[in-house]
């Protein structure tokens, strides 16, 4: 019947018009009747209508097609915004996605009797009436035309035609085009249908109406169309239909039996809808194609095989110039010039590619302000909610992974840090609560912050808590300094929430929440004062691809330390470091600092003992620990790469990277040597 | 190769067959991917001792072992014939060390003998079986068992986070 493909377009479509319908509604619930809203809706929902009823899922035609009989009158004015219809829509919406992951194969079945049902009781007197004057006609609509004369009316044509001009109807020859990229022509050509039978009867096609049904045409088709409407307004309602790229609509008039065709008086104002037509269509069709990532993956792979080849070609243009010197003239030159261009664009073309597998952050943002509603409405609380740079673009596979941690605050600040309206009013706050969602870029890094201005936390608070749970005992909790204190809420087990409700603890889960963000080399950090409000930050990489890192030397192997968990590197004479216990530790600006030796990590022979050892002063959370290398290479970009499944997850590795002459150099897994060093007992040891 | 000839016999197998301190082997030609030369390996800690290092093959990292340490043969010098064999085993792709690569082979199904219960020291449940060839000997490796088994708990035992 379709294809796979036919039918992921179809959801692909399907999941954005869902989204447009979404949106639209939050806009009519704060901005009453907006026509731009109204109209936006219509054509999703009509899209939608038509797609489905043409891949053959009933269910789902028949309730947009309520939603889009809702709309209809409220286009006209018929129909006032009001709460409860907005409430009707959201559950409508729900049910699509719901019919949505019906087609996917999840296993739910759907009822949609009951939203319908609610759905009608708004439309009052029953479905409207079908726009424009249609002429009777007992004949099938999409009757099978007889043979064309190409460009011509057969006789039997006109004297329909004839028929109808005398009742008051004109006929008009309509010519559609679709654009060139468009997957689901026969999808759209039975809408296009669908809009025509709506003003008229369409008595003719070229080609036939089977083929155009089929999707069998170039890029466009040709009707003829018996209506009462004028053809500007015609024009119009074609153009609300996806992906249709121009209509011309020409009136046929028949002088002596003979077809004379008229362009329409194409007035400035028919001109200018179109244009504003077209204008709105390249807003919304950004040419774009479907990549598979792995297909990314594998073209960042040849980029880097190119990088190291132009390293090569550079080492030998060395070699070459030392054998034949000068006797080489231009060639070495010439050489270096290749190679130096050779860089240039395996450079640029990394970068290429890494765009590529970049998106707005929107794609996550927008499904927040309808559940931030929906729970406010639960809860019985105010909030404006306010997003802000959806452009932002992130890679794909931070993307994926951001989702829910984000979903997981936001309910927390609604559900625990924004007071109800009475009690704001109480402590002299505006009624409304402010949850801002901000996503922002800051050097390689981007910054989402989700703040609010509710309760807040109460360091003293937490650690009370810690203590009572037995997370800490009190002593260490008393040397906590507030900050650390607010960082307890990550530490598993810990909630503050004595009656845990059916959203979230503010606690429950958050450990959760950072070992997401820790996925993806994140960093999430927490500021609260008590009363005034939480901001929670978390800081992203760009991509997970590549990150920047220090590179060291162990022996004669190079090490690569993620740099987001770099502190500081310090250099430190070898009678600097004590002993506490079998463990090596040393002073740094007064705090006591654990060391291990990376040789002892790795089993490695380290060059000779020195006097001046090289101190790389990891941190992880509140945790430090300082790791003695051989030396220090400086920083460099580097493309993360998996060990691979064979070797499975290595301790204290986290993968490898290919460095620019080919060798493979290891990357430490930062989180897993602080572990396993059991950096807290050597801290307290120590003090 | 005579991977482009004609028809092959169902009757008959194509062998890879490299040498291991001075015995011959032989596996399946379907599991090869390629043969390289030696190349620089890193070594990564803390994986069980047969497990050389890494290497970068054409940006892909690819595991390497060292089949003389796996079956706790003598080890052999590296020489310039030494060759690492590419293999695809249950899904990963894998670089094995050998001694050199010397041909392809058909080895015709009923000339494969059932292995001996040990043989060079290496336990029967490795082997495919013997195969005698113009009068030399062949022992056909069980890939599947030979990087799975054993190595798999080896290298649980290794991958244990310590919490």
């Amino acid at each position: 019947m379709f294809s796979d493909e036919e039918i992921s377009v179809f959801l692909d479509e399907l999941e954005e018009k869902i989204q447009v319908l979404n949106e639209n509604i939050l806009v009519l619930e704060r901005e009453g009747g907006s026509q731009e809203a109204l109209q936006e809706i219509f054509r999703a929902a009509h899209t939608i209508k038509g797609s489905s009823a043409v891949m053959g899922y009933d269910k789902m035609a028949s309730l947009t097609h309520e939603i889009e009989n809702l709309f209809d009158q409220m286009r006209k004015g018929l129909l006032p915004v009001s709460g409860p219809l907005v409430d009707t829509l959201f559950m409508a919406l729900d049910t699509l996605q719901i019919l949505r992951d019906e087609i996917i194969g999840k296993d739910v079945s759907v009822d949609i009797e009951q939203v319908v049902t609610s759905l009608r009781q708004f439309q009052g007197a029953g479905s409207a009436p079908a726009p424009g004057g249609k002429p009777e006609s007992g004949k099938g609509v999409l009757k099978q035309p007889a043979a064309i004369v190409e460009g011509g009316l057969e006789a039997v044509d006109e004297d329909v035609i004839r028929e109808a001009e005398m009742k008051g109807f004109q006929a008009f020859w309509i010519n559609v085009e679709l654009e060139s990229s468009c997957q689901m022509k026969s999808v759209r050509a039975f809408l296009v249908f669908e809009t025509l039978q709506q003003m008229g009867e369409v008595i003719k096609s070229q080609p036939s109406a089977d083929d155009i049904q089929e999707g069998n045409f170039d890029a466009g088709f040709r009707v003829v169309l018996l209506t009462g409407e004028d053809p500007d307004r015609i024009r119009n309602l074609l153009m609300t239909v996806s992906e249709v790229a121009k209509v011309e609509v020409s009136q046929i008039k028949l002088a002596a039996g003979q077809e004379v065709r008229e362009q329409v008086a194409a007035g400035a104002r028919a001109e200018k809808t179109e244009q504003a037509a077209k204008a709105d269509h390249e807003v919304k069709t950004v040419q774009t194609v479907r990549v598979d990532v792995q297909k990314l993956d594998t073209l960042m792979n040849l980029v880097g095989e190119l990088v190291i080849d132009r390293t090569r070609l550079n080492r030998f243009a060395e070699i070459f110039e030392g054998r034949f010197g000068s006797g080489s003239g231009d060639m070495v030159e010439t050489m270096n010039e290749i190679s130096s261009h050779l860089g240039q664009v395996a450079g640029d073309l990394q970068e290429q590619i890494m765009k590529a597998r970049m998106l707005p952050v929107a794609q996550v943002f927008n499904r927040f302000p309808r559940m931030v509603r929906d729970l406010a409405q639960k809860l019985n609380k105010e909030v404006n909610f306010i997003v802000e740079g959806h452009e932002t673009e992130l890679d794909r596979n931070v993307i994926e992974v951001i989702g829910d941690p984000l979903i997981h605050l936001i309910r927390n600040s609604l559900d625990h840090g924004i007071e109800g309206p009475e009690e704001r009013v109480k402590l002299g706050k505006p009624r409304n609560g402010t949850l801002k969602l901000k996503a922002s870029y800051m050097e390689n890094h981007i910054i989402i912050t989700v703040q609010d201005d509710g309760k807040g936390m109460d360091p003293a608070r937490l650690r009370a808590k810690a203590v009572e749970k037995g997370l800490i005992d009190s002593e260490v909790a008393q040397r906590m300094s507030d900050p650390e204190a607010l960082n307890l809420i990550f530490m598993p087990g810990f909630s503050t929430v004595t009656k845990v409700s059916d959203l979230s603890g503010r606690g429950v889960g958050m450990d959760i929440v950072r070992n997401h963000i820790d996925q993806i080399n994140g960093i999430i950090d927490l500021v609260s004062a008590p009363g005034v409000g939480t901001t929670i930050t978390i800081k992203l990489p760009l991509t997970l691809a590549i990150i920047r890192a220090l590179m060291v030397e162990l022996g004669n192997e190079q090490f690569a330390f993620p740099l987001t968990n770099v502190v500081e590197t310090i250099s430190v004479k070898a009678e600097e470091i004590k002993k506490v216990k079998h463990n090596e530790v040393i002073l740094v600006r007064g705090r006591v600092l654990p060391l291990v030796r990376l040789s002892d990590i790795f089993e490695r022979e380290s060059c000779a003992e020195m006097d001046r050892l090289f101190v790389v002063v990891l941190g992880i959370g509140e945790k430090k620990v300082g790791v003695i290398v051989d030396k220090l290479l400086g920083e460099l970009e580097i493309v993360i790469k998996s060990l691979g499944d064979y070797l499975g997850k290595v301790p204290c590795l986290s993968g490898a990277t290919i460095l620019g002459d080919g060798q493979v150099a290891l990357i430490v897994d930062v989180r897993s040597l602080v572990k396993e060093i059991g950096v807290e007992e050597a801290v307290y040891a120590a003090s | 190769m005579a991977k482009g000839e004609k028809q092959i016999d169902s009757k008959e197998d194509q062998m890879v067959v490299f040498q291991l301190t001075e015995q011959t082997y032989g596996i399946d030609i379907d599991a090869v991917f390629e043969i390289i030369r030696m190349e620089a390996i890193t070594r990564v800690p803390r994986t069980p001792h047969f497990v050389e290092g890494v290497i970068n093959l054409r940006g892909k990292i690819i595991p390497v072992i060292d089949l003389c340490k796996r079956f706790n043969l003598p080890l052999t010098e590296r020489t310039s014939s030494s060759r690492i064999i590419i293999v695809d085993v249950g899904g990963n792709t894998i670089g094995m060390i050998v001694d050199g690569v010397s041909e392809v082979l058909r080895v015709p199904l009923d000339s494969i003998e059932p292995p001996p219960p040990m043989i060079h020291g290496i336990d029967a449940a490795y082997l495919r079986g013997i195969a005698i060839l113009d009068s030399r000997l062949v022992i056909l490796l069980n890939l599947e068992k030979i990087l799975y088994e054993h190595e798999q708990s080896e290298l649980q035992r290794f991958g244990i986070e310590t919490a």
